[in-house]
């Protein structure tokens, strides 16, 4: 591949992330906004990885929060207890989560589990890691949790710092993920998409594919939450739970748009405003994310980015050419995945 | 040691009428319904309401079981119906969200509205001593509800017409639909009991110690391990693993505390589904 294809391929990327680099400005440097919007390129984060996870390889992982809490604590309990440097713990935090990703998924392959299966086996690996985090309190702190100041990079300081540190995270992520749909990947998750075991017999390794996505998942899952421990200054068990961080990705890669580039960005986006609204109110928010989620998985499963694309591929062609508007109405690439017959 | 392991077989029994709800309506539908927990709290939240407004404890408890199953239907004819509209794997996924989100909400609203409520019920003399061993007979009350729900169940299950067109979607469901049972409505019926039955355990957790607006999630959890061990098309392995896990919920948490149970029968729920799929206990028909 060629450097001015590579350009090409990773404009979206780099559109997004010059589009995002401005925000601080925008925001004059108040650090409760930067806070805010550094949260949401967390979560924009983890909805690109679950992307890869559950859009591409049906992989539908309910352990991102504690994959994510795997890195942050790990990274920070091998600073504070081994005297690593924040560098070496923070790669093997990443190497670790990678691998427990990569065998959960491996598992579930090898096992031939369904969606379902694989959904009960990670949510109860979720609850393990919560009750293991709040028993292993010698280690944890419980649910008091640990303040993670002096034992990072000082992101936590550094508000400004943080958010750029991140938003670079979340362009190569983006940029990994570009590049990897445009090259035999890319076929590959399509195939896979519609059909695994025609995609096996037309020749796609489906289990290396499927482990092999799932390991670099969960290494970006990884990296980003020992990020999270060392911008958020503090870590416990909660902010690790499902109704935490799951719940939140599955609503933003819903909102967005799976399969698509920008999904997660803009969905982070309209998550981060809806929670900020709703944020005064307590448990109000479990209950939002709640029918948010039965909301957008009912009636609005294919995203924004799709409909906006749509709209604007529409708009562009009927201005100049004046087609009608049905002679545009070809779906986009898998996105409405509606391959079952109603009936039943 | 005799009473724990006591305490554990009643906690079982009171597992056992949350569970059957979740594995009825995977065995007649596959559609695993992770707001099931929430349906037995939403019951039990009720029954404390009326409590609350001086109504008499049995009606009160009666008018609570209801409403679960109230809620249930409710359920059934707004969002499991858009899941029934699908076929295979996307059936599954859309049985999961929708009752996951479902789930949280309902938790949110509970915990948001009602943060205070709870449901305790309380008999004449908190211990009796039988044969020697000292019963708590808040034990005792759980133990009777259960055992007549099941027997009531039972009855239902053997006898009618209906309860064997369960059974026989249960096994399987294009051979019912063959023969002549509309699936449909023996579905809602069925998942409209599980509902009763949810709000059944949820006044037995009321005589227990006490039903919170927070517990759902937990229930939940429960219901869906035993339904895993004990198989989710099998009614007697569902049985025995509910006892099972009672005891050994019980005795562990005794021995090695709370979160360390909690590990391991996740841990047991997790490696069932590895090893044997279609539930460790799922030899008895």
């Amino acid at each position: 591949m060629n450097g001015r294809r590579l350009a090409i391929h990773a404009a979206p990327a780099l559109a997004a992330g010059g589009a995002l680099a401005a925000v601080p400005f925008l925001l004059g440097g108040s650090p409760y906004g930067l806070r805010i919007v550094s949260l949401m390129l967390i979560l924009a984060i983890y909805a690109v990885a679950f992307n890869l996870l559950f859009g591409h390889t049906r992989q539908l992982f309910l352990c991102v929060g504690a994959l994510a809490g795997l890195g942050a604590y790990a990274s920070v309990i091998l600073v504070r207890d081994m005297r690593l440097s924040p560098l070496l713990a923070t790669v093997l935090a990443t190497l670790g989560t990678a691998l427990l990703g990569g065998f959960l998924s491996y598992v579930g392959v090898r096992r031939g589990l369904g969606v379902l299966f694989v959904g009960i086996i990670t949510v109860a690996v979720s609850l393990i890691f919560q009750n293991l985090l709040l028993g292993l309190r010698e280690y944890t702190n419980g649910e008091t949790g640990i303040s993670t100041r002096g034992l990072g990079f000082g992101l936590g300081e550094a508000p400004q710092r943080a958010y750029y540190v991140l938003l670079g995270v979340l362009v190569g992520a983006l940029s990994i993920y570009q590049l990897l749909l445009r090259s035999r990947h890319g076929l590959a998750f399509r195939a896979l998409e519609d059909d695994e075991l025609n995609a096996e017999l037309s020749g796609i390794d489906v289990t290396r594919y499927k482990v092999g996505t799932a390991t670099l998942a969960s290494a970006l899952i990884g990296l980003t939450g020992a990020l999270y421990a060392d911008v958020n200054g503090f870590i416990s068990p909660s902010v690790f739970a499902l109704g935490h961080v799951d719940i939140p990705v599955l609503i933003v890669l819903l909102l967005g748009g799976m399969r698509t580039v920008l999904g997660p960005v803009v969905g982070a986006g309209v998550f981060t405003v809806v929670d900020e609204l709703v944020r005064p109110f307590g448990q109000l928010t479990v209950l939002t994310y709640g029918i948010l989620l039965m909301v957008l998985f009912l009636i609005f499963r294919e995203g924004v980015v799709p409909l906006a694309a749509q709209l604007f591929l529409r708009l562009g062609r009927t201005l100049p050419a004046g087609l009608p508007p049905e002679a545009e109405r070809e779906p986009e690439g898998g996105v409405g995945r509606s391959k079952s017959a109603p009936g039943g | 040691m005799t009473g724990i392991l006591l305490d554990g077989l009643v906690q079982g029994l009171q597992l056992a009428l949350l569970s059957v709800g979740v594995v009825f309506v995977y065995g007649l539908g596959g559609v695993l319904n992770l707001a099931h927990g929430q349906v037995a709290v939403s019951g039990g939240l009720v029954a404390a309401l009326l409590l609350q407004n001086r109504w008499p404890a049995v009606l009160a408890c009666t008018v609570g079981i209801l409403f679960a199953g109230f809620m249930a239907l409710l359920l059934d004819q707004t969002l499991l119906r858009q899941a029934y509209a699908r076929r295979g794997e996307e059936r599954l996924l859309l049985g999961i969200i929708l009752t996951l989100g479902l789930s949280f909400a309902l938790d949110g609203l509970f915990t948001w509205r009602y943060p205070n409520l709870a449901l305790t019920l309380q008999l004449g003399s908190p211990y009796v001593r039988i044969g020697g061993i000292v019963v708590r007979t808040g034990s005792l009350a759980v133990a009777g509800l259960a055992v007549a729900a099941f027997l009531v169940l039972l009855a239902f299950l053997k006898g009618t017409f209906l309860g064997k067109a369960i059974r026989c979607i249960i096994q399987n469901e294009v051979g019912a639909w063959l023969c002549g049972v509309d699936v449909h409505q023996v579905r809602t019926l069925t998942i409209v009991l599980s509902g009763l039955l949810a709000g059944v355990a949820a006044i037995a957790q009321g005589f227990f110690s006490y039903l919170g607006p927070e517990m759902g999630t937990e229930f939940t959890i429960l219901a869906l391990i035993v339904a895993v061990v004990g198989g989710v098309r099998s009614l007697t392995g569902t049985f025995l693993a509910s006892l099972m896990l009672g005891m050994v919920n019980a005795a562990l948490s005794y021995a090695v505390g709370t979160y360390a149970t909690w590990i391991v029968l996740l841990a047991v729920a997790a490696s069932t589904l590895l090893v044997r799929p279609e539930g460790l206990l799922a030899y008895w028909p």
